[in-house]
């Protein structure tokens, strides 16, 4: 097995984003066992183990997995700035399918959308050994007003922080 | 509803008119009379327009000159496109890391069993 194959036992992270939708899709391929991921996806102790990422702190992680039950978090970050989020599980399937959105909308001054809706789907590769991780986010508010319309959100998401006459140059089009 | 900027800002930003308006005033300040020029509409329609940009904050109107020129603001668009390269980017460390976490219990329970 080369070094680099070795290193990144996932492969790249695909990210789509439908032009006339305001959902993100990023799929990635883990090399583990379906049922270690929904467990590393549904244990609140391994949850605080890595999410937000590495150099991340998770302080609190308690979730109760079922349909209706919270999962309340506080995420800590590098630099010691702490988010609190409140969110709800809707849809529980193992080892298959998780959903959950948003229900605290308190971070005074945010910028993003609060009400996202994410969607978990954990698919069996090669006889088991491996899984597929497909996670939709819908921005529910963005949605509701039609403003991801067909170049608003798409155009936005693609450009990052490039130079903005140069966005609205393509906007424009 | 409380609506978030980055909602407000792509909600502006959904209308060819309006889009076609920013770019033009990414170019430079410019007159109601100016940019309804090329358009093909009335300038109570173009003001229309404008209204719904100033109210996402995406453009100004200068206060002492009488032809009150608009102007540009950058900063919703580059906050909303912030935001949402943010949350990508914390997906992207999220997965790398929960990666990284399979592989260790992975890496655990062989040890175990080899024992």
């Amino acid at each position: 097995m080369s070094k680099q194959k070795a290193r990144s036992n996932v492969g790249p992270m695909r990210v789509e984003t439908p032009a006339d939708q305001a959902v993100l899709i990023m799929e990635r391929e883990l090399d583990a066992p379906r049922e270690l991921v929904w467990s590393a996806l549904t244990d609140p102790t391994q949850v605080a183990k890595w999410y937000g990422g590495h150099g991340f702190e998770n302080p609190v992680c308690e979730m109760d997995v079922r349909p209706g039950g919270r999962w309340r978090h506080v995420m800590r970050t590098p630099d010691g700035q702490e988010f609190a989020m409140e969110l709800e599980f809707l849809e529980v399937v193992p080892p298959e399918r998780l959903v959950w959105q948003n229900v605290g909308h308190d971070a005074p001054g945010a910028v993003g959308p609060h009400n996202n809706h994410m969607t978990v789907t954990l698919e069996a590769l090669d006889g088991g050994a491996r899984t597929r991780w497909h996670l939709v986010t819908r921005f529910k508010s963005l949605a509701d007003r039609q403003a991801a319309g067909a170049i608003g959100f798409a155009a936005v998401l693609e450009e990052g922080t490039e130079k903005f006459a140069d966005v609205l140059r393509e906007l424009a089009r | 509803m409380r609506i978030d900027p980055l909602s407000a800002t792509l909600h502006a930003l959904a209308d060819p008119t309006r889009r076609a308006l920013l770019a033009r005033l990414a170019l430079g300040d410019a007159s109601v009379t100016e940019l309804g020029a090329p358009l093909d509409m009335s300038l109570a329609a173009v003001s229309k327009h404008l209204k719904v940009l100033e109210g996402a904050g995406l453009v100004s109107r200068g206060r002492h000159m009488q032809w009150r020129p608009c102007h540009l603001e950058a900063a919703p668009l580059r906050d909303a496109s912030e935001w949402l390269e943010q949350y990508r980017r914390f997906w992207d460390r999220s997965i790398d890391a929960l990666a990284d976490h399979l592989a260790t219990i992975q890496a655990t329970k062989k040890t175990k069993v080899k024992k």
